[in-house]
C-alpha cells in the first residue's frame, strides 16, 4: 500500500462508544448508519443463500432438489430481500447516512429522531417480510408481484399478505429517510457549500431522496389496492368485476423504474467519489455529471412502460416510451466517459477499492447495452420474461450497484471503525466476484435468446439448457465464496485489523479531514468550504495541484488547524429517544393484527402508535432552555425551517399519493358495472361539509396569526373552531357513507364504489390526522413556555391542515361536480 | 447570528421564525381570501345545477377549482410569502401529479377504447 500521510492528531470520543441502550435509543447518523450496515450485511446473506439454493435446483432438468412452490418463495423473496432490504438501504441507509452529513459538514441530519424511526421501522418491515419463514408461507408471486395472481382467489395462503404489509411498512421508512435527506442537503450544508461544491456522492443522494419523495407513492396505493382486494373483498385488480390488472402493472412500474435509479445513483456516487481519490485527479466534468444526475432522474419517471410493452399499450405509447427509455442512455454516457476521463493520465492506486469501481465501470456498461436493447420494442417483446432479462438487470444491479458498493466498502471502512481492511483478502475476493459474477450472468444472455423463460421451476432434459446451467450453478458457489471472503474480512478487520488513520487515501472530501472512526459531533468547528473537494484544497490549496507531487514526494500535507482543534466548549447534539423503536414496533403490531385477523391486536397497535407519536412532541419540556450559538446551520439553508422544508417537501410527495388514487377513480369510474354509480352522490349535503372545511382553513390561519401577536387565548380559540369545523366534516362524511351503505353502495360493490370509497376515505384518513394534529397543539399550548417563539408549531399544523383542504377542493370538484362526467 | 437548542431532534435557529412572520398577512386578508373561496364554491354549485352550462361545465369548473387552490396556497399557506425554494418543493409534487394523472388518464383511454 502507498505511503499514508500522518494521522491527524484528533484525540477524541469515538461515536461507537456506549452500552447496548445507547444503540437501541441512538439518533446519531452515524450508529443509525452501523445499524443499517449490520441489518442489510445480514440480509444480504440470507439473499444469497436463497439465490444458491436457486441456481442447485436450476443444475439439471426435471431436478427436485427443491419444490416448485420453495422454488417460487425463494426467487421472490430473494428479489425482494435483495431489492428493498440490501442495495437501497445499504447504499441510502447506510452509506447515505453515515457520509452524505460528514460530507456536508453538517453534526448530524436534519430530523435525527425521524432517521431512527427509519430505521427501526426499516428492520420491523423486514422481521415482517420474512415472518412467513414460521409457517413455511413466504411470499410466492414475484417481487413484482403481478396482479391477479397476487389475488386471494389465485394465492389463498397468508405467503403475500406478509409481502403486502412487510413493503407498506418498508415503503413507511424509505419515505422518511428520503425525506430527512433531501432536507439536510437543501438546508444544513456548511457555510460556502454551493450547489456545486457538494461532493458527487451527495449530488447522488440529493436526487434519489428526491425519486423516493415521488416514486414511493404510487407503490403506496398499488399495495393498498392490493391490501384492500386481500382483506376486503374489494377488486382493484380482478377483470371479472371490470377492472384490469394492468392498473397493478402502471401503479408498480411507475415506483419500479425509478427504483432503479435509485439503487444506481448512489453507486455512481460511490464511483465517482473513488475514482478521483485513487486517480488524484479531479472528476472530470463534475457540472455535466450533476446535470446528467438530473437528466437521469427526470427521464427516469417517463420510461416506467418499456416494462409493459407486452401487454399493448398501443403504439403511440409503445413510441413514447421507447424513446425516453433510449434518450436516458445519454446521460447515463456522459457518466461513463466522465469516468474513463478521470481516470485517464491519473497517477492510479490499485486499492481493492479502484479494482471494483473499475470493474463496475465495465459490468454497468454490458448491463446498460443490453438495457437499450429492451427499449425497443420489437425486441423487448422477444426478450420478455426470458433468462436474457435475468442477466441484463444483474449486470444492472450486481454489476453496477454492488461493485460500486464493494468499491465503497473498502473505501469507506477505515472511516467508518477505523481499521483497515486487508487488501490482499481484498483482491482474492476481488477475482472470485469477477469470475464468479461473469459466469454466472453473462450465459444467462444466451440461455434467454434461446427461449428459456425465466422464473420457471425446471425444464426439459432435451432443450439444450442444461450444460450452461450447470456453469452458472458452479460460478454462483464461486460468487458465494467471494462474499464468504468478505465476510471474514469485516470481521478479522474489526477484531484485530491494522488501525487506520484519519486520512488513509489522501482524500479529497470532508470526512477525510475528522477522525477514523469520528467523534459523535464530527466536527469540533464547522468547516468552512472554498471550494470543490473540500479538504483536498485544505490540505494543498485551492487549486490542489501541488497535491500529486507532495503525494509522491512523500511530504505530509499541512493539516488545517480548524480540523485539528479539539472542541473547547461543550457541543449540544440531539438526545436519545426510545420512541422511534416503539413506533416501529406499532406498526408491526397492526400489521400482525392484520394478517392474522385479529382486531385487537390491531386497535392495540394503533393506540400504541399514537400515544407513542403523542408523547414523542412533548418528549422535550426544557425546550427554549439550553441553547448555545452556531453559526453552521445559518450557512447554506438560505433562511428555510427545517421543519417547513421538511413538511413542504412531504407535501409535495402527497400530491402523487393522491394524483394515484384519483387517476384510479377517473379511470375505474367510466368501467364501472351495475350498482348506483356517481348519481348517488349528494351535492346539498357535501356542499355543506366542503363550506365547513373552508371555513376551517380561514380559522386556522387567524389562530397562526394571533399566536403570531402572542393572544395565547385568542389562539386557542380559533384553534378550537378550526378542530370542531374538522370534526363536523368528519361527521358529514361518517353520515354520507352510512347512508350510501344504507343506499346498497359499498366498497364490495363494483368498481365505483371501491375507487370512491378510497380516495374520498384516504382523504378523511388525513382530515382525522390533521384533527389529531392539531389537538395535540391545542393542549400544547396551554404550557407556560408556549408562547410566541412557538408560531411555527401552529403554522406546521396549519400547513398540513390546508393541504387536506386543497385536496378536497379537487375531490369535490371532480368527483362530486363532475359526477356525470364520463370517466378516462 | 441566532440562537439554536434542541427540540424534537431538530436544530431549529429561532431568528428565522420572528422574520418569516413578518411578511405573513393580517386578518384582514384572511377573511377577504376566505370570502372569495365561499362565493367560488357557490359558484361551483351554481354551474352543476344549471342545465344551459353543461356543455362547458368541465372548464368552468376545473377553472374554480384552480382559483380556489391557487388562493388556499398562496395566502393561507403562504407560498406568496415564503421563500421560492418551499414553493418549488410543492410545484414539483405537484407537476409529477399531473403527469402521472394525465398518462394514466391517456393510457387506459387507450385501453377503455381498445378493448375488442
Amino acid at each position: 500500500m502507498a505511503a499514508q500521510p500522518k494521522a491527524l492528531p484528533l484525540e477524541v470520543p469515538s461515536y461507537l462508544e456506549g452500552g447496548l441502550l445507547g444503540w437501541l435509543t441512538t439518533v446519531d447518523h452515524k450508529r443509525v448508519a452501523v445499524l443499517y450496515a449490520i441489518s442489510t450485511l445480514l440480509f444480504m446473506a440470507i439473499g444469497g443463500i436463497e439465490a444458491m439454493l436457486l441456481r442447485l435446483q436450476l443444475w439439471s432438468p426435471e431436478n427436485h432438489f427443491i419444490s416448485a412452490s420453495l422454488y417460487n418463495q425463494l426467487f421472490t423473496m430473494h428479489g425482494t430481500t435483495m431489492i428493498f432490504l440490501v442495495v437501497m438501504p445499504m447504499e441510502v441507509g447506510f452509506f447515505g447516512n453515515f457520509f452524505m452529513p460528514i460530507q456536508i459538514g453538517a453534526r448530524d441530519v436534519a430530523f435525527p429522531r425521524l432517521n431512527a424511526m427509519s430505521f427501526w421501522i426499516f428492520l420491523a418491515g423486514a422481521i415482517f417480510l420474512h415472518l412467513g419463514w414460521l409457517w413455511g408461507l413466504l411470499p410466492n408471486a414475484g417481487w413484482f408481484g403481478y396482479a391477479n395472481l397476487t389475488e386471494r382467489y389465485f394465492s389463498p395462503g397468508l405467503n403475500l399478505d406478509f409481502w403486502v404489509v412487510g413493503l407498506l411498512i418498508l415503503g413507511v421508512s424509505t419515505l422518511m429517510g428520503g425525506l430527512n435527506f433531501f432536507v439536510t442537503i437543501i438546508a444544513m450544508r456548511a457555510k460556502g457549500m454551493s450547489y456545486l461544491r457538494m461532493p458527487m456522492f451527495t449530488w447522488m443522494i440529493l436526487v434519489t431522496s428526491i425519486l423516493i419523495l415521488i416514486a414511493f407513492p404510487p407503490l403506496t396505493v398499488g399495495l393498498v389496492f392490493l391490501l384492500l382486494d386481500r382483506f376486503f373483498d374489494t377488486h382493484f385488480y380482478v377483470s371479472l368485476f371490470g377492472a384490469t390488472p394492468i392498473l397493478w402493472q402502471h401503479l408498480f412500474w411507475l415506483f419500479g423504474h425509478p427504483e432503479v435509479y435509485i439503487m444506481i445513483l448512489p453507486a455512481f456516487g460511490f464511483i465517482s467519489e473513488i475514482l478521483p481519490v485513487y486517480a488524484r485527479k479531479p472528476l472530470f466534468g463534475y457540472p455535466m455529471m450533476v446535470y446528467a444526475t438530473i437528466m437521469i432522474a427526470f427521464l427516469s419517471y417517463g420510461v416506467w412502460g418499456h416494462h409493459m410493452f407486452a401487454t399493448g399499450m398501443g403504439p403511440v405509447a409503445d413510441s413514447a416510451f421507447a424513446i425516453t427509455s433510449m434518450l436516458i442512455a445519454i446521460p447515463t454516457g456522459i457518466k461513463i466517459f466522465s469516468w474513463l476521463a478521470t481516470v485517464w493520465g491519473g497517477s492510479l492506486r490499485m486499492t481493492t477499492s479502484l479494482y471494483f469501481a473499475l470493474a463496475m465501470l465495465l459490468e454497468f456498461t454490458i448491463g446498460g447495452l443490453s438495457g437499450v436493447m429492451f427499449a425497443a420494442a420489437p425486441v423487448d417483446l422477444q426478450q420478455t420474461d426470458t433468462y436474457f432479462v435475468v442477466a441484463h438487470f444483474h449486470y444492472v444491479l450486481f454489476g453496477g450497484s454492488m461493485f460500486a458498493i464493494l468499491a465503497a466498502l473498502y473505501y469507506w471502512w477505515p472511516k467508518i471503525t477505523g481499521r483497515m481492511l486487508s487488501e490482499r483478502l481484498g483482491k482474492i475476493e476481488f477475482w472470485f466476484t469477477i469470475i464468479g459474477f461473469n459466469g454466472t450472468f453473462l450465459p444467462m444472455h444466451f440461455l434467454g435468446m434461446w427461449g428459456m423463460p425465466r422464473r420457471i421451476y425446471t425444464y426439459g432434459a432435451g432443450l439444450g439448457w442444461t450444460h450452461l446451467n450447470q456453469f452458472e450453478t458452479v460460478c454462483a458457489f464461486i460468487l458465494g465464496l467471494s462474499f464468504l471472503i468478505l465476510y471474514y474480512n469485516l470481521i478479522m478487520s474489526t477484531l484485530i485489523g491494522e488501525k487506520a488513520t484519519a486520512d488513509p487515501w489522501d482524500g479529497r472530501s470532508l470526512e477525510w479531514s475528522i477522525a477514523s472512526p469520528p467523534p459523535a459531533y464530527n466536527f469540533a468547528h464547522s468547516p468552512v468550504v472554498r471550494s470543490r473537494d473540500a479538504f483536498w484544497a485544505m490540505k494543498y490549496g485551492r487549486a490542489g495541484s501541488r497535491g500529486v507531487a507532495m503525494f509522491m514526494a512523500g511530504q505530509i500535507p499541512a493539516v488545517p488547524e480548524s480540523q485539528q482543534a479539539i472542541p473547547t466548549e461543550p457541543i449540544h447534539m440531539p438526545a436519545p429517544s426510545i420512541y422511534p423503536v416503539l413506533i416501529a414496533l406499532s406498526l408491526m403490531m397492526m400489521g400482525s393484527g392484520l394478517v392474522i385477523g385479529e382486531w385487537r391486536i390491531i386497535i392495540i397497535g394503533v393506540a400504541a402508535l399514537i400515544a407513542s407519536v403523542v408523547a414523542m412532541a412533548f418528549e422535550y419540556p426544557t425546550y427554549g432552555q439550553d441553547t448555545h450559538e452556531i453559526e453552521e446551520a445559518e450557512a447554506s439553508s438560505g433562511g428555510i425551517d427545517l421543519r417547513k422544508a421538511g413538511l413542504w417537501a412531504f407535501l409535495g410527495s402527497e400530491c402523487v399519493f393522491f394524483a394515484s388514487l384519483i387517476a384510479t377513480y377517473v379511470v375505474y369510474k367510466s368501467r364501472n358495472i351495475g350498482g348506483p354509480g356517481a348519481g348517488i352522490l349528494e351535492i346539498p349535503l357535501t356542499s355543506i361539509s366542503t363550506f365547513a372545511l373552508l371555513m376551517s382553513s380561514l380559522a386556522m390561519v387567524l389562530a397562526l396569526n394571533a399566536i403570531q401577536r402572542n393572544k395565547k387565548n385568542l389562539m386557542r380559540l380559533w384553534l378550537g373552531i378550526t378542530i370542531m369545523l374538522g370534526l363536523v366534516f368528519l361527521g358529514v362524511e361518517a353520515y354520507e357513507f352510512a347512508h350510501f351503505y344504507r343506499e346498497g353502495l359499498s366498497m364490495q360493490t363494483d368498481l365505483f364504489g371501491q375507487s370512491f370509497f378510497t380516495l374520498v376515505g384516504f382523504h378523511g384518513f388525513h382530515v382525522s390526522i390533521g384533527v389529531l394534529w392539531l389537538t395535540t397543539v391545542w393542549f400544547a399550548s396551554f404550557s407556560d413556555k408556549f408562547d410566541k417563539s412557538r408560531a411555527l408549531s401552529v403554522e406546521l399544523g396549519g400547513l398540513y391542515w390546508h393541504f387536506v383542504d386543497i385536496v378536497w377542493v379537487i375531490i369535490f370538484t371532480l368527483v362530486y361536480l363532475m359526477q356525470q362526467v364520463k370517466g378516462a | 447570528m441566532s440562537e439554536v437548542t434542541q427540540t424534537a431532534g431538530v436544530l431549529e435557529p429561532h431568528g428565522r421564525v420572528a422574520e418569516a412572520e413578518a411578511h405573513h398577512p393580517g386578518a384582514v386578508i384572511y377573511v377577504i381570501v376566505a370570502a372569495f373561496l365561499a362565493v367560488l364554491t357557490a359558484m361551483e354549485i351554481t354551474v352543476f345545477y344549471v342545465p344551459a352550462l353543461k356543455a362547458v361545465v368541465v372548464p368552468v369548473l376545473l377553472v374554480l377549482a384552480a382559483a380556489k387552490f391557487a388562493l388556499i396556497a398562496l395566502f393561507f399557506m403562504h407560498l406568496k410569502y415564503d421563500s421560492w425554494v418551499l414553493s418549488a418543493f410543492f410545484l414539483f409534487g405537484l407537476l409529477i401529479a399531473f403527469v402521472l394523472l394525465f398518462a394514466m388518464m391517456m393510457l387506459f383511454a387507450y385501453l377503455t377504447h381498445h378493448r375488442d
